[in-house]
């Protein structure tokens, strides 16, 4: 090894280095200290003690712990795809060279700039089956006006509604990911008499499938770890438990019930279950997506 | 705008370093206490606001004026109880910490607070003083972990208005169930498409109890020492009371009903509104009312009931918040002699006319009664006072058992469970989860 | 200034491939692109119009007496415009808090912002760069590894690192706040990284003949360049740090060090009551700057994503 590449190892280590302290102070002690604590009492008030897998045990028997499971699985399931379709479908029209851009991106993206506390309480409003907007436009197209906030049955659609007016962040990173299309690809297509749908499908949505992957794997992670809204909205997930997410009982657990063990158990899963989908939609994107160049 | 200073040179760059450096100061001087000079500072945490904080301040207030020596920093602190705890766990607790009433079981266990048995023999504050629901709720493994502040009671209010447009006397409001549930029956109203337009009695109204109706009928939620009994008779025959509204008013239509109505406080609330005619409430409701209904007829009796078990007439929920000295508290003495004059008649009643709450004190001057803006404020003192006052279970899983019934309450009230299978259920849920709760404290050496 | 910014970068990247000129727009212009113009021109103008709305009933609601805002039906313009809301929504609470809520909660936020989005620039750009541009044993690695820490939920840390910080006396304090910020962040890293990747290292390669060293290098030579890129990860951050729910309700104690979003929780009063009129005139307040904000930087920000690549 030469010199210069001994000092340039150096610097890169000495560079990199305030990350490894992050790393190891901020992640991996809290995630080993996690695994730990979820084998033991715990409740910040007290020093741990061991209980082996007690928590794990208890958590297999908790039908709160299943239902804030499949309830954030359920909305998870609506307010991902939806969220991917209308973002991508909002950014694929944006990026259309019209007058008025700057306006119609404003008004997209402004809607996720919104304080998350005072969006929660806004659409409380909003809700509201007698005096709120939503209803009182339904009504106006003779859709009814279905009890959004005191049914459980919709209650979570409410929540995936709201989950619509956050799209602008990945509006944004879509639209920076088309601005890597290459206009000559495009141009090919036309002479060839691609229809602009056909160059949507064959051009332009390969080659932003990275960004669609990445944008999947965030949604995933945000979406499973939906807090704020509900939790000011929907105080220990009323009506029946609909609206009470896994993060919810999560922080229930550590600072209402005093259970740190149990809520550490919990996380671990958490993270197990986002490791899975993360690999599985990285295994399932591998024939899909498209990477430019490589 | 971060990047530009860059480009710019070392002066921009100095002068951004100085902006961060100059923030992270202030930052730590934003959260260091300010150094105290002459007086004791007792650093004092309260969740109320507006008026009820208004008259927590003119106690405060009053104390400062008559000991120069000790100086109390009232902090309106909203979601004091977790905050309490992090604050426990953190090291860096208040000195006193107003919390709710069913807190002391669960911050007595995990060692949160201060056992107050030598103070309050030190300040001759006895069990005698006071109503004894009140005393009884902050007192807790033959410990004192807490006094009481602000008490409150509860009675059915009733809609007069109503009543007389429905063609009943509204001077003979129900005393058993059975009228409650007949009269009930005549205010209702539907419209088209049986839609509600307006409903005698609904028990999810205003919410904050739905725990505790059986003990209407009898029921207990615990034997006191280690046996849940969610899954009674008694308990049975309250959520099926409580279903049968339910069903009378069709679940739909009580859903989308219920989903008109607008906050607690404010005007749109169900019973201010005309929406609902009769509701159990506390003694706070008449400053509601008061506020947003000033025009309304409203009357106040104890809550009926059951005919066939009169031995549970005067039932009335007992409520109260508390003062605490949290554990690592830096000045409990000047804490606690805070927390003593609040507990004399003077501090007290202070503090209860300024909320509109009636006294915990058995001793009650004259002027209160006679300066008390509540017409039934003799009521609300007096219910207490009698054998079936309900609070809640002094246990240490409370909060876990509350959301329990709470979602027991809702799934029965939707329809979506008989009352039986509702209540099976918390009491699946609850038992092995007291079990497990007493084992660790067990094992902890907290209990034999 | 703006266009100024961009037009700095254009030599480095390859401009040609990625940015469409207006002429080839002109030659793509036929009769089938006018209607689907005029489609895509409804449905962005309804979509705007939908996302608009709560916005809209925001404002006007912030604007109404409180009698009107649960008015049946609702009504869009108050009967006359109440700009008083905005001052009592300032000063809302005041009195009994003894100090201005609002403007506290603003000063507390900007502070925990500006300390966030320095450390977050500072110390990002300095890893990605190591991670971009230096060769190191196991520098791969240790970069997937990063990206892989993305998946860690805070909640699963919540628990141990609340009790880190209360070892450490951090607890009251606002350092849990912002700390961590200066020890770099792998969303920001993986951002930069791609972004400093894209500069030729035929730049680097010549300043190092001239005798530069690796810190000169990155602070005289990448640093200038890499500004969309820096603005993004900074506004990015910011925006995460504004709207934190979560970490100032878990680490803040005293009502008067809250930031304005746990502060905003406080015009819902204790018993459920909302001075509705008031919440939204604060709310107005707070997002009024970034809207104006977003409204002339997005081509520099939505430009600035699209040259740190997200590709992988």
């Amino acid at each position: 090894m030469s010199s210069p590449r001994k000092s340039e190892s150096r610097a890169g280590l000495l560079f990199a280095s305030p990350w490894f302290l992050g790393f190891l102070v901020f992640l991996a002690y809290p995630l080993l200290a996690s695994i730990y604590y979820s084998f033991c009492d715990y409740s910040v008030l007290k020093a741990p003690v061991w209980v082996g897998l007690s928590n794990y045990r208890e958590l297999w028997r908790d039908d709160v712990f299943w239902i804030t499971l499949k309830n954030t699985g359920v909305y998870a399931l609506f307010a991902l795809p939806l969220g991917v379709v209308v973002s991508l479908a909002l950014a694929l029209m944006l990026n259309a060279k019209v007058r008025g851009l700057a306006f119609y991106r404003t008004a997209i993206y402004i809607p996720s700039l919104v304080p998350l506390v005072s969006l929660a309480v806004l659409w409380l409003w909003m809700f509201n089956g007698e005096y709120g907007l939503v209803n009182v436009g339904l009504k106006h197209l003779g859709l009814g006006s279905p009890p959004w906030l005191s049914d459980p049955a919709w209650s979570k659609p409410a929540l995936v509604v709201m989950s619509l007016w956050g799209l602008g962040n990945a509006v944004v990173i879509y639209l920076a990911g088309l601005q890597d299309v290459p206009q000559e690809m495009l141009e090919a297509a036309e002479l060839d008499g691609a229809r602009s749908w056909d160059k949507t499908r064959h051009v332009t949505l390969p080659m932003i499938s990275p960004v669609i992957l990445f944008n999947v794997i965030m949604g995933i992670i945000g979406t499973l770890q939906i807090f704020t809204v509900p939790y000011v909205m929907f105080p220990g997930g009323v009506p029946a438990r609909s609206t009470y997410f896994y993060a919810m009982y999560l922080f229930d657990n550590a600072f209402r019930f005093h259970k740190m063990g149990y809520a550490c158990a919990m996380g671990w899963i958490m993270f197990l279950i986002i490791f899975v989908l993360t690999m599985v939609s990285l295994r399932a994107s591998e024939k899909s997506v498209h990477y430019g160049g490589s | 705008m971060i990047a530009t200073p860059m480009e710019l040179g070392s002066l921009k760059l100095a002068l951004m370093a100085a902006v961060v450096a100059g923030s992270a100061i202030y930052s730590e001087f934003l959260t260091t206490p300010a150094p105290e000079k002459g007086a004791v500072h007792v650093t004092y945490w309260e969740k109320w606001t507006e008026f009820e904080g208004d008259a927590m301040r003119a106690v405060v207030d009053e104390f400062n004026r008559e000991h120069p020596n000790i100086h109390v920093d009232l902090l309106t602190i909203s979601n004091i109880q977790d905050k309490t705890l992090m604050a426990v766990a953190g090291g860096v607790p208040p000195d006193v910490a107003g919390l709710f009433g069913p807190d002391v079981a669960q911050y007595a266990d995990d060692n949160a607070v201060l056992i107050l048995d030598d103070y309050c023999k030190k300040a001759g504050i006895k069990p005698d003083d006071y109503i004894r629901p009140f005393w009884d709720m902050s007192f807790y493994r033959g410990h004192v972990y807490a006094l009481p502040s602000a008490p409150a009671s509860t009675a059915l209010h009733y809609n007069k208005t109503l009543m007389q447009e429905s063609g009943l006397d509204p001077n003979k409001p129900p005393k058993t169930i059975e009228e409650l549930d007949s009269m009930s029956d005549r205010i209702t109203k539907f419209g088209p498409n049986h839609s509600l337009l307006r409903a005698g009695f609904m028990p999810a109204e205003p919410g904050w109890w739905n725990w505790a109706w059986g003990y209407n009928f009898g029921g207990r939620l615990w034997d006191g020492k280690d046996k849940i009994t969610a899954l009674s008779p008694e308990n049975i025959r309250a959520f099926t009371w409580i279903q049968h509204f339910a069903k009378i008013y069709g679940s739909q239509a009580l859903q989308t009903f219920r989903s008109g109505f607008g906050n607690f406080s404010s005007p749109q609330n169900a019973f201010l509104d005309g929406k609902v005619a009769m509701e159990q409430q506390g003694v706070w409701m008449y400053n509601f009312i008061s506020k947003y209904a000033p025009g309304l007829k409203w009357g106040a009796v104890p809550f009926p009931y059951p005919a066939d078990r009169p031995d549970l007439k005067d039932m009335t929920y007992a409520d109260e918040d508390i003062l605490v000295i949290p554990r690592g508290a830096k000045h409990p003495n000047e804490a606690f002699e805070f927390i003593k004059f609040v507990e004399s008649q003077k501090g007290m009643e202070l503090l209860c006319m300024g909320q509109r709450k009636n006294s915990p004190l058995k001793k009650v001057s004259p002027e209160f009664y006679a300066k008390h803006p509540n017409p039934f404020i003799r009521l609300f003192t007096d219910l207490p006072k009698g054998k079936n006052t309900v609070e809640p279970p002094k246990l240490g899983i409370w909060p876990e058992y509350q959301d329990a019934l709470n979602n027991a309450f809702d799934e029965v009230n939707l329809l979506k469970s008989t009352p039986a299978e509702a209540l099976k259920e918390v009491q699946d849920r609850m038992q092995p989860e007291l079990d497990e709760y007493l084992l660790r404290l067990r094992a902890r050496g907290v209990i034999k | 200034m703006a266009k100024a910014e961009i037009r700095d970068v254009d030599p480095l990247t390859d401009a040609g491939a990625n940015r469409p000129t207006r002429a080839r727009q002109k030659t793509s212009k036929g009769k089938q692109g006018v209607a689907s113009k005029a489609l895509i021109h409804l449905v962005l103008l309804v979509t705007s119009l939908i996302f608009l709305t709560p916005l809209a009933w925001m404002i006007s609601t912030s604007l109404k007496p409180i009698e009107e805002t649960m008015k049946q039906p609702p009504v869009w313009i108050p009967s006359h415009i109440f700009w008083g809301n905005y001052w009592d929504a300032i000063t809302y609470g005041s009195a009994t808090l003894g100090y201005i809520p609002f403007l506290v909660y603003a000063r507390n936020t900007l502070i925990v912002c500006i300390l966030v989005v320095a450390g977050t620039v500072a110390s990002n750009s300095l890893v990605a760069y190591s991670f971009a541009r230096l060769r190191w044993p196991g520098r791969d690695i240790a970069f997937a590894a990063t990206l892989a820490t993305m998946m860690v939920p805070f909640p699963v840390v919540m628990v141990p690192i609340f009790g880190l910080f209360r070892d450490l006396g951090w607890i009251g304090t606002y350092r849990p706040l912002w700390v961590p910020a200066w020890f770099g962040g792998a969303f920001s890293i993986f951002l930069l990284r791609q972004f400093f990747r894209t500069i030729p290292f035929e730049l680097s390669e010549a300043a190092k003949l001239d005798g530069c060293s690796e810190w000169r290098i990155f602070k005289d030579v990448i640093l200038p360049l890499s500004k969309p890129a820096l603005a993004v990860v900074a506004l990015f951050s910011f925006l995460a740090t504004w709207n934190d729910f979560l970490g100032p309700l878990i680490y803040l104690l005293d009502q008067k060090t809250f930031t304005l979003s746990l502060g905003l929780q406080f015009y819902q009063s204790q018993h459920g009551g909302t001075q509705w009129n008031l919440l939204m005139a604060a709310s107005t307040i707070v997002i009024a700057p970034i809207i104006v904000l977003f409204f002339f930087t997005q081509r520099v920000f939505i430009q600035g994503i699209a040259l740190t690549g997200l590709k992988g």
